[in-house]
């Protein structure tokens, strides 16, 4: 029984963890920036939705639709004010510019947070659900919820895919991931690329932002974890690589799950920090990473 | 009386990258006191070999002696410690650190404790400085130096620790004549030290009133070994470097209709990157339909001339296009605008398939043109058509080269930039994509600017060549009087 | 040139502000020396910071790992045994400097970003280590040290200052002697210093290994003066952040610059105490701005406009 309820719980956390680090491996993989406002995207994202279902009375499609929308003005505020500005700017060398992108993501990151904090207080709200009532799948009782959540990941993923594979835009970003000078020189213009990856980006931070807030609930304080678990999880998979994502937001949210269920929930970060040290020792490249 | 032993002796030298061989079965020796130009074309080897030496890279086989110690495999510290110096192409200096300061490091021991700086190594720091020039300059830094002190600087550092061993990485390039005859003085001081100087260049020109034996390189293996004179008419060397006998099919300037207006024009160009200068004051113009080639070796400036006319680097001067300056379009802009570049560099996207990089090309193409052109590349490379659904990082070095003129194609470009397309290539595939070059002369009206320096390959193609040095046209003509008038020079 | 250092302008006017330093405890209030302790032990943070980044060109995206390694060893030895004060902060040094060793090995082989999510993950490994581990580590609660060095405010306030004059000038003098040139050297260009014959690997070691030591023993102290430690005080990614954006507010590959921006930052975070959740907004805000607009730093300004003359 536990066996089930395991595999199912699993599932749907591995599927929420594996739509964050898609879109924090986008970035990555194509742009070179290691997002570290990436948690505070999402729980921006959750709380929108939180403040127009709660306090300005929306429905709760249109909540969330505004919650994707808060997300993706942030992402894109995160990659005109930021992101290009140290990019472009002569007063930083070059081999320097990583590490002060980093550092300012973060600070974003931290402002965001605590712009949350101070307007919507740091408790911890949970998003209107747009689906709820229980569900028996193999004589577990499941939230429809979850299930909720595990589908809208998988057909985010999956239409990210079919984008990326199938259509001229969504084939120049992965072009731009693997040449950015091939880019320019045939003929595609490199900044409106990364614009479009940057707002593709925020939709996914804000879906997922949101499906975490109606399945687990955020707060302020759940940006710096969720920043920390998806790039374990990216580097985990290998930077760059988003398959190799995909398959460690599952080896991730399956040894959480396990150890929240068959050790105790105050354990559940241990084992995949461990893993990651051991990744990062024997192997620094991750599983499929090529970077 | 036996001949004094080598300082420095490299005997059947062998490195592989993977598949492919950079240096083959390379073997030489520089005594005390002597200088040696190992010299050949980007790609020979010579850089390989150079680390090698240096302990940068690992060789397969052979053996690096220096006085005698084995030294192939050991980390490069410990090789610049048994006493060999390195004077890199590139001034590398401390830019937050003085003169003075810069010229230290080579003075200093490798020691953890080193905590208070020692008089007598400054006096000898200042001694090394006034010896290449540097006296009146110890205090500044480099930021505020001209490019000839910061050469001086390399210098200075280099001898700094008296090694019996010194190798030089293309000693002038970027200087005036006047500075180039200071720094030979220099470099011979050097040797009449005692030293043992390895010279590696692409040329012999630069360095023969220098050396005393010149060993030539050519795709790994040597292909000369001699005096000055003995390698410079070397008949393979030649071939190499000059093309030897070539049958030309150039078509006369007159006879394209845009005389007044020529397609391209690049006017008094000037790029310079930090403080070296990549090209100076360069002008060149290329007609409608014609086959322009510049020949110059690595470094001359080619792709630099070639980035400023695809937008990818800032130029003062004028390049326009049709009399309409290009100056403020995007890159982007200028290759969907017709001007298409096949860069040296390929830039492919590795992970795609040939058919996906081909695509991609030709994204702003109907659905049935970009089939059509498709199937037209397929026919003029055809290996491409064989290989159309593996991946470009997969495909060998000529089938990489193959692919990007053919995305460069795609694009239908009304000028297309072909930057060294036959860097490393085995000579059958150099037939193949000389094959194609020549149909596409035949069968449409595309304009070409062609940037090489394997003179072979370039001149035969060629309605008009340029010579490119220094970042400076220093000769314009037909290709038939290459050989004659420009080729000295060349070589 | 030793003679020569000593006399330049940096030394000359850091010693007169140590001394001007040296006397406010005779005219301010105690809640101001508390202030400015704590921003000096953040002073040598920043310091230690700089050494790495600004020298070896390393950057440690998490210092906390070992200032946290530091404080809570010194704190839990402490606690459980009390043992004399010193042997307890000897111990913290120790724990840091392993840490920083086995932080430096991986790192030193790896390129790029891997080097920075190193660090990192080694904050969270700890942090994590900390709050499950509480039945030693107090948690998420804290740990409360039962020995402090002193109850005196100035007395406190004149062992951080004299530990951070001290720290300083050993750190400074580091930058300015031999081995500092070969670091900048091993630093700015692997390649070259390695064909100028220096093991770039064994002196990047040792200035991880310095970094360790200053960190770990500022952090060692600064538990005992507080009396606790706790995550969000010596551990917590956001403590890695006010140590690095010190660094670089001074104006990074200065040392002494690390102090003035870490003394900013505590006096700026302080004085927008009464705004609640909004100063630590203020703060990140202030920080974002200067690393946007004014990377060099404040002495990296004046240093700019004297190098430019």
């Amino acid at each position: 029984m536990q066996f089930w309820q395991i595999l199912i719980d699993g599932f749907a956390i591995s599927s929420l963890y594996a739509l964050g680090a898609t879109g924090f491996t986008l970035i990555f993989g194509v742009t070179g920036v290691l997002n570290l406002s990436h948690g505070a995207i999402m729980v921006a994202a959750a709380v929108a939705a939180w403040a127009a279902s709660g306090e300005w009375g929306a429905g709760s499609y249109v909540a969330a639709l505004f919650g994707v929308l808060v997300a993706l003005v942030l992402a894109l505020a995160t990659y005109y004010l930021i992101v290009r500005r140290l990019q472009l700017s002569r007063a930083v060398r070059e081999e320097e510019k990583e590490i002060f992108i980093l550092t300012a993501t973060l600070l974003w990151g931290i402002m965001i947070q605590e712009a949350i904090a101070y307007l919507f207080t740091n408790n911890a709200k949970t998003v209107l659900p747009i689906v709820d009532g229980v569900v028996r799948i193999l004589g577990v009782r499941t939230p429809a919820n979850e299930i909720f959540t595990a589908v809208v990941c998988w057909a985010t993923i999956g239409i990210l895919w079919l984008f990326v594979n199938k259509t001229l835009a969504g084939k120049a970003v992965l072009a731009a991931s693997m040449n950015p000078r091939g880019v320019t020189l045939v003929g595609i213009e490199l900044k409106t690329v990364y614009v479009g990856v940057w707002a593709i980006y925020g939709v996914l931070a804000g879906v997922a932002g949101i499906l975490l807030g109606m399945f687990l609930g955020v707060s302020s304080y759940s940006a710096g974890p969720l920043t920390a678990s998806a790039f374990s999880i990216v580097v985990l998979g290998g930077l760059g690589s988003v398959s190799g994502s995909l398959i460690a937001a599952y080896v991730v949210g399956y040894l959480e799950t396990l150890t929240a269920y068959l050790v105790s929930p105050a354990y559940r970060s241990i084992p995949a920090l461990l893993l990651l040290v051991a990744v990062m020792y024997v192997r620094p490249r991750g599983l499929l990473g090529r970077r | 009386m036996s001949a004094p032993a080598a300082k420095l002796e490299v005997t059947s030298l062998q490195k592989r990258f993977g598949g492919l061989i950079a240096v083959k079965d390379v073997s030489f020796s520089v005594r005390a006191g002597e200088i040696l130009g190992l010299i050949g074309p980007n790609g020979s080897g010579k850089s390989t070999v150079m680390k090698s030496i240096l302990g940068v890279e690992r060789p397969d086989s052979g053996s690096v002696r220096v006085d005698g110690q084995e030294v192939a495999g050991w980390p490069p510290h410990r090789i610049a410690r048994l006493g060999v110096g390195m004077v890199f192409q590139h001034s590398r200096p401390l830019h937050r650190q003085t003169v003075l300061e810069n010229i230290l490091l080579g003075l200093l021991p490798d020691r953890l404790l080193d905590l208070l700086p020692r008089a007598a190594t400054e006096a000898r720091g200042r001694a090394i400085a006034d010896r290449v020039g540097l006296a009146s300059v110890l205090d500044r830094r480099p930021g505020t130096l001209p490019f000839a002190d910061l050469r001086k600087i390399e210098i200075a550092k280099a001898i700094a620790s008296d090694p019996h061993v010194v190798l030089i990485d293309e000693p002038f390039a970027g200087l005036t004549a006047r500075e180039t005859a200071s720094f030979a003085k220099l470099i011979i001081e050097m040797r009449d030290d005692g030293r043992a100087i390895l010279i590696v260049d692409h040329n012999v020109k630069s360095m023969s009133a220098l050396v005393d034996r010149v060993y030539a390189m050519n795709v790994g293996e040597k292909i000369a070994e001699g005096t000055v004179a003995e390698v410079m008419a070397n008949e393979t060397v030649r071939r190499v470097y000059l093309g030897g006998a070539l049958e030309t099919a150039a078509r006369p300037e007159t006879s394209f209709a845009d005389a007044q207006t020529p397609f391209l024009e690049i006017e008094n160009v000037s790029v310079v990157y930090g403080k070296a200068q990549a090209l100076e004051n360069v002008s060149l113009h290329v007609h409608k339909g014609e086959f322009v080639a510049v020949v110059g070796l690595n470094g001359a400036g080619k792709t630099t001339l070639f980035n400023a006319v695809s937008g990818l680097v800032p130029y003062t001067g004028d390049i326009r296009r049709q009399g309409q300056a290009m100056r403020g379009l995007s890159a982007a802009a200028i290759a969907r605008g017709g001007i298409v570049q096949s860069p040296e560099g390929r830039e492919l996207f590795g992970l795609m398939t040939v058919r996906e990089n081909l695509d991609m090309g030709g994204h702003g193409l109907s659905d049935k043109d970009r089939t059509e052109r498709q199937e037209w590349l397929f026919d003029l490379f055809p290996r491409l058509k064989e290989r159309q659904s593996q991946t470009a990082a997969t495909l060998s070095g000529g089938e990489q080269q193959m692919l990007t003129i053919a995305r460069a194609l795609m694009m239908k470009p009304e000028l297309l930039i072909l930057d060294e397309p036959t860097l490393g290539l085995a000579p059958v595939i150099m037939e193949q994509i000389s094959k194609a070059m020549e149909r596409l002369r035949q069968t449409t009206d595309i304009t070409v600017l062609l940037g090489e320096q394997n003179v072979t390959f370039a001149l035969p193609h060629a309605d008009r060549v340029y010579v490119l040095e220094h970042g400076r046209i220093v000769w314009e003509g037909e290709p038939s009087r290459f050989a004659a008038e420009a080729g000295a020079q060349y070589l | 040139m030793v003679v020569r250092a000593l006399f330049s302008p940096p030394v000359l006017i850091s010693l007169v502000v140590l001394l001007l330093a040296a006397t406010l405890p005779l005219y301010v209030s105690g809640y101001v020396l508390g202030l400015l302790t704590i921003a000096y032990y953040f002073g040598v943070f920043s310091m230690a910071w700089d050494l790495l980044f600004g020298f070896a060109n390393e950057v440690n995206f998490g210092p906390s790992f070992l200032i946290g390694l530091g404080a809570y060893t010194a704190g839990i030895l402490d606690s459980l045994y009390q043992p004399p004060i010193a042997l307890c902060i000897a111990a913290g040094v120790l724990a840091s400097m392993i840490g920083g060793l086995v932080l430096a090995l991986p790192a030193l082989r790896v390129r790029g970003p891997y080097f920075g999510l190193t660090t990192l993950v080694a904050v969270l490994m700890l942090q994590n280590f900390v709050v499950v581990a509480a039945g030693l580590t107090g948690g998420e609660i804290g740990l409360t040290i039962p020995d402090v060095i002193s109850i005196n405010d100035k007395v406190n306030y004149w062992i951080a200052l004299g530990f951070m004059g001290v720290s300083g000038a050993i750190l400074y003098g580091l930058t300015r002697s031999p081995v500092g040139l070969i670091l900048q050297a091993s630093g700015q260009d692997p390649v070259q210093a390695g064909a100028l014959g220096f093991n770039v690997t064994k002196h990047k070691l040792a200035a991880f290994l310095v970094s360790a030591f200053f960190s770990g023993l500022a952090g060692a102290l600064m538990a005992f003066y507080l009396g606790a430690a706790s995550v969000g005080t010596f551990i917590d990614v956001t403590v890695g952040v006010q140590v690095i954006i010190g660094a670089v507010l001074g104006g990074r590959r200065t040392i002494l610059g690390a102090v003035l921006g870490a003394v900013f930052l505590v006096a700026l975070g302080e004085s927008l105490r009464p705004l609640g959740d909004l100063a630590t907004f203020i703060v990140s805000a202030v920080a974002l701005v200067v690393v946007l607009f004014f990377p060099a730093g404040l002495l990296g300004m004046v240093k700019g406009v004297r190098e430019a003359t």
